[in-house]
């Protein structure tokens, strides 16, 4: 479940909630179901969170629950999923509480570096939930570009903003996010 | 700061970046006043701007890595092919298994779809040049396949023949047959699998659920070279998934040469076909995985040797023949399989000869650790279940003379399960605890004359069982204490919610999500109906469902179903385990979803109750320390992370012993925390401990040593101890090359370690020679452009660099800088590195230019993403 229910729908009843949780349950397991059989095809294989989404679409499609979804609305909710679920994996990587289980491998000195991503990831987690709070509209953006794989024209016709407003609103975004990542993270 | 400042910020972003770059400072010093902080804001944002190598430039995937596998929902299918699909039949580690009908024709099928078969176009040509192939085995005792297709997507999915049957294991026990009558059926499975290797079709799957004995008591073997289209390669079946989507091997049926990835071939049918002869005739398998880990499972069935059947001489003697560990001592086929069946039922004497030097009672790797810890599960257990009918005692009036006697009864039942041990002094040495459980599930069955105690034991029993991680008995005895209970009160009864929603949580265990889910959710609402209400019983399956919550990674659902069941249980006032368990389970949720400060509240709360109602040297407690270690150390509070895990090991080692691996996985857990305060000389002590016992307890040649191993040379490396470091790191490539055959980045990793004590000696022809091998690992098993090929590469730069062989060196830098830059934030220590050697470089070769370029901290590469 998201953090926060913010999917910028104005006016929901808790029907449409409970629906919108549903939609977003099922999307979050069909992507996670699609990421691990990339992985399992090959392992060296990165993300291509684009395809991943419109994976997901064509699968989901189908479904009687997401009948009335548009293409754009579904790609917003994937977009939260996505980014909940590589959160997530980054977490379980992180804590390592156990001890008892794999032993983390350390390439001598870049021990902490191979942990690198996840900590980057979750520290631009946490400063996306900062930029949230100062323009909801912004974080949004991030979000569904740089987890969901939306373009340029989508992001716009998204969030009802010309693509112009779209690229400086990106670029400022992205510079502050770096920003707070390295304070951070280091 | 707010959304207004941060307009303003943006505002000045962006009329500064379109000043020429040495203006903006004057201008923002101009624009800002004496807001000092806000203008430095402004310009470290340029800063970034400039730089243009930021996350967000990147695609996730590279930085998110490897997601760990997960669980599959199928979405709500209707309509497969021509088929239309009427119900689920069943979920296994392989796929959904769905009964459809093909309303053209009015016949039913059963429709398998696999799950997560990855489809490549290779792989795509192979299906269909196989499912031809699989059509034509037509054999009476082989279910049909009448077709095979992909869906939409690619998922592929095999049209079979319904069969009704029950798996050959369950048949021969209920129906009590004879070692005869057991003989014939097994025959037939194997006049069935010689047909197909006649038809150079291999199953690669034999195990008792794809046997099927149909009502009229014929044999039916079910999919037929489908294991093949999971793995490219042929390699390790029988994957299941854990809850934390970890694969965790099974390879009860699976031969030695499947589990190591190597070919198999009709020996490999064999093998399986003797495993199942096994359990046939023992009763349980020849390597149970209940006492092991996968690791453990897989060095002792690559090397270890299983006991005997105990069904006769001779018929052990076919069995052990039949699964050799080693292919060629095998039965060449099937067919001298059935032979020597044969010869067996005639009463002649055999074709096989003993093993000689075999025959050995087989030694089960690391029994105590489970052992050990299922004693205290069934402390706990016995716990609950004195206060789950204490509580119905008080609730029921009429029966209450009755329920005393059954509650005594059964606590009777349990302590005598510890031969009157004393509980408070933890658990005895020699304590089989599966040994009792068996004899527990026995006295079980004589109990049919009282019905309702018998069931209330089988869920006890099963409960146990699903501790211990045999989860097939668990479902037996779980699903036969939930019929009994339907029969004899009816389905809107306390005692049928509560097994409802114990086999919930088992389907959890067994990976079955969907299922798990619903369960519990049935069990909660029947548990809700009760009439009068049953508080415990309620809090119970409110847990439940956190637990199946967080099994399918729902972590903000099951931190609000947990809180729930959380008031309810303080509710009663006192602190119970029930209430405990609750709370640890919420702190670790909260853990999950990274509020820190939460869970460490209720870890201390959960802390107190387990010292209250268990004493302060219990494991539950040591959990409960190392959880709060474990926030601390995420945080950075290192020395904090050392008092929590000090303690957390005083205990453990008090509880297990010092030679426990309880007590290695806490010792390692300090150790850690030591060297992150750069404290390695105390570290070291631990983690030689630690070694040992892990040694002693898995084996010389088992990853866990080899991760054990490799902190303690990476510690001698540190402190200059270079003989001790290499023997280490080459202890470490030889386990791992032991155990992944060749085939393993770690591998990679431990070369490189090695090649950084060559670097140390000065010795840097050799350490070239190692990090040329260590990039070519990490090439073929990772990627040309992974992480760990760009470090291997710059350090290979590095002993280059240090042989003077310029051009060469500044190839490899160059290569690993580009590798790396595409990854990682520029501050990444081996990026620095790689600047520092490039420069050293350039000056040696008389380029300035581009030493200046490389001195100055500004990447040179362009964004290598396209802007989006």
């Amino acid at each position: 479940m998201p953090r926060d229910s913010d999917y910028g729908t104005v006016g929901e009843t808790p029907e449409e909630r409970r629906e919108l949780d549903y939609l977003f349950s099922l999307t979050y397991e069909e992507l996670r179901r699609l990421a691990s059989s990339v992985r399992r095809g090959d392992p060296s294989n990165t993300l291509n969170t684009t395809a991943l989404v419109n994976e997901a679409w064509l699968k989901l499609a189908h479904s009687p629950r997401f009948g009335s979804t548009s293409v754009l609305h579904f790609k917003r909710i994937a977009a939260r999923a996505m980014r909940q679920l590589l959160i997530e994996a980054a977490r379980r990587r992180t804590a390592d509480k156990r001890g008892g289980g794999v032993v983390g491998i350390t390439l001598d000195e870049s021990a902490g570096e191979l942990a690198a991503g996840d900590r980057e990831l979750l520290a631009l987690d946490e400063a996306l939930e900062e930029l949230a709070r100062l323009n909801a509209r912004q974080a949004m953006m991030v979000e569904a570009r740089f987890f969901g794989g939306l373009d340029m024209a989508e992001t716009a016709a998204l969030l009802d903003i010309s693509e112009a407003t779209v690229l400086r609103d990106w670029r400022a975004a992205k510079a502050w996010l770096a920003q707070q990542i390295r304070e951070q993270h280091g | 700061m707010d959304s207004a400042r941060w307009e303003r910020i943006q505002t000045l972003f962006h009329q500064a970046a379109e000043r020429p770059a040495d203006e903006r400072a004057a201008f923002l010093a101009n624009a800002c006043g004496d807001d000092d902080l806000l203008a430095a804001g402004v310009l470290a944002m340029l800063d970034e701007d400039a730089r243009g190598a930021s996350l967000l430039d990147q695609e996730v995937g590279e930085i998110a890595g490897r997601v760990t596998g997960g669980e599959d929902v199928p979405g709500a299918l209707r309509q497969i092919g021509a088929y239309r699909v009427l119900k689920m039949l069943g979920e296994g580690g392989m796929g959904v298994v769905y009964l459809a009908e093909r309303e053209d024709l009015g016949s039913v099928a059963a429709i398998k779809i696999l799950r997560d078969a990855w489809m490549s176009p290779a792989r795509r040509a192979r299906f269909e040049s196989e499912r031809r192939t699989l059509a034509q085995l037509n054999h009476p005792s082989i279910a049909r396949l009448y077709d095979a297709d992909t869906l939409r997507d690619g998922t592929p999915f095999f049209v079979m023949e319904f069969v009704e049957g029950v798996p050959l294991t369950e048949y021969c026990r209920t129906q009590g047959c004879g070692v005869r009558e057991t003989l014939r059926l097994f025959r037939a499975v194997c006049e069935a699998v010689h047909y197909a290797h006649r038809h150079a079709i291999i199953h690669r799957d034999l195990k008792p659920s794809n046997i099927l004995v149909k009502a009229d008591g014929s044999v039916r073997l079910l999919d037929f070279g489908i294991a093949k289209q999971m793995d490219p390669a042929g390699g390790p079946m029988n994957v299941e998934h854990t809850r934390t989507g970890l694969r965790m091997m099974t390879p009860a049926y699976a031969a030695p040469e499947q589990i190591r990835g190597q070919s198999v071939g009709i020996h490999t049918d064999v093998y399986s076909l003797g495993v199942i002869l096994y359990e046939l005739l023992a009763g349980r398998l020849p390597f149970d995985p209940v006492h092991l880990t996968p690791g453990e499972m897989e060095t002792l069935m690559v090397e270890g040797e299983a006991q005997k059947p105990s069904a006769g001489a001779d018929l052990d003697v076919l069995c052990l023949t039949a699964m050799h560990r080693d292919a060629e001592r095998r039965y060449g086929s099937v067919e001298a399989l059935i032979r020597d069946v044969d010869h067996y039922l005639e009463g002649e004497p055999l074709d096989a000869r003993p093993d000689t030097v075999g025959y050995r009672l087989g030694k089960f790797v690391g029994r105590n650790r489970r052992v050990v810890m299922a004693a205290a599960a069934v402390l706990v257990l016995v716990a609950a279940l004195v206060i789950v009918f204490t509580a119905r005692l008080e609730s029921a009036r009429n029966a209450a003379l009755a329920q005393t006697a059954r509650t005594q009864r059964i606590q009777r039942f349990m302590l005598n399960l510890f031969d009157g041990g004393d509980k408070a002094a933890g658990p005895a040495q020699d304590l089989r605890v599966v040994t009792l459980i068996d004899h527990g599930v026995q006295e079980a069955r004589s109990l049919n004359a009282e019905p309702v105690v018998q069931a209330d034991l089988y869920e006890t029993l099963g409960g146990l069982y699903k501790k211990l991680g045999n989860f097939e008995q668990a479902d037996v005895l779980l699903r036969s204490a939930l019929d009994r209970r339907k029969a004899l009160f009816g389905a809107n009864d306390p005692g049928v919610a509560e097994s409802t929603v114990e086999l919930g949580l088992l389907r959890v265990d067994q990976a079955k999500l969907e299922e798990a889910e619903r369960l519990v959710r049935e069990g909660l609402v029947k548990t809700k109906n009760l009439r009068p209400p049953d508080e415990v019983a309620l809090a119970k399956a409110t847990v439940a469902l956190g637990e199946v919550l967080e099994a399918r990674g729902a972590y903000a659902q099951a931190i609000a179903v947990l809180e729930d069941a959380v008031k309810l249980q303080s509710a009663q006032g006192a602190a119970t385990p029930e209430l405990a368990a609750s709370i640890v389970e919420l702190a670790n949720n909260h853990y999950y979803a990274g509020h820190y400060d939460v869970a460490d509240s209720l870890n201390q709360r959960a802390l107190a109750m387990h010292r209250q109602l268990n004493g302060e040297r219990h494991p539950l407690v040591a959990e409960d320390l190392i959880n709060l270690g474990a926030a601390q150390y995420d945080r950075g509070n290192y020395s904090d992370a050392e008092r929590f895990d000090r303690q957390a090991l005083d205990i453990t080692e008090k509880f297990y012993g010092r030679d426990h691996p309880e007590t290695a996985a806490k010792l390692t857990l300090l150790a850690r925390a030591l060297i992150k305060q750069e404290r390695e000389d105390q570290a070291e002590p631990l983690l030689k401990r630690a070694l040992a016992i892990r040694e002693r307890v898995y084996g010389a040649v088992h990853p866990q040593v080899a991760s054990t191993v490799n902190e303690l040379g990476t510690m001698a490396l540190k402190r200059g101890k270079l003989d001790e470091a290499q023997t280490d790191f080459r202890r470490m490539i030889d386990i791992y090359k032991s155990v992944y055959h060749d085939q393993h980045y770690l591998i990679g990793i431990a070369v490189s370690n090695l090649a950084s004590v060559e670097m140390e000696r000065k010795q840097f022809t050799r350490a070239e020679q190692l990090y040329r091998e260590a990039v070519r690992r990490f090439t073929e098993t990772q990627s040309a452009e992974h992480l760990n090929t760009g470090i291997a590469r710059i350090k290979l730069g590095r002993a280059l660099l240090r042989q003077a062989r310029y051009q060469e060196a500044e190839g490899e830098a160059l290569a690993g800088y580009r590798i790396l830059s595409k990854q990682a934030s520029p501050s990444v220590s081996w990026l620095k590195n790689a600047r520092k050697d490039l420069t050293s470089i350039y000056e040696a070769l008389h380029q300035p230019e581009k030493v200046k370029q490389f001195q100055t901290e500004i990447a040179a590469q362009p964004a290598l993403a396209a802007a989006r």
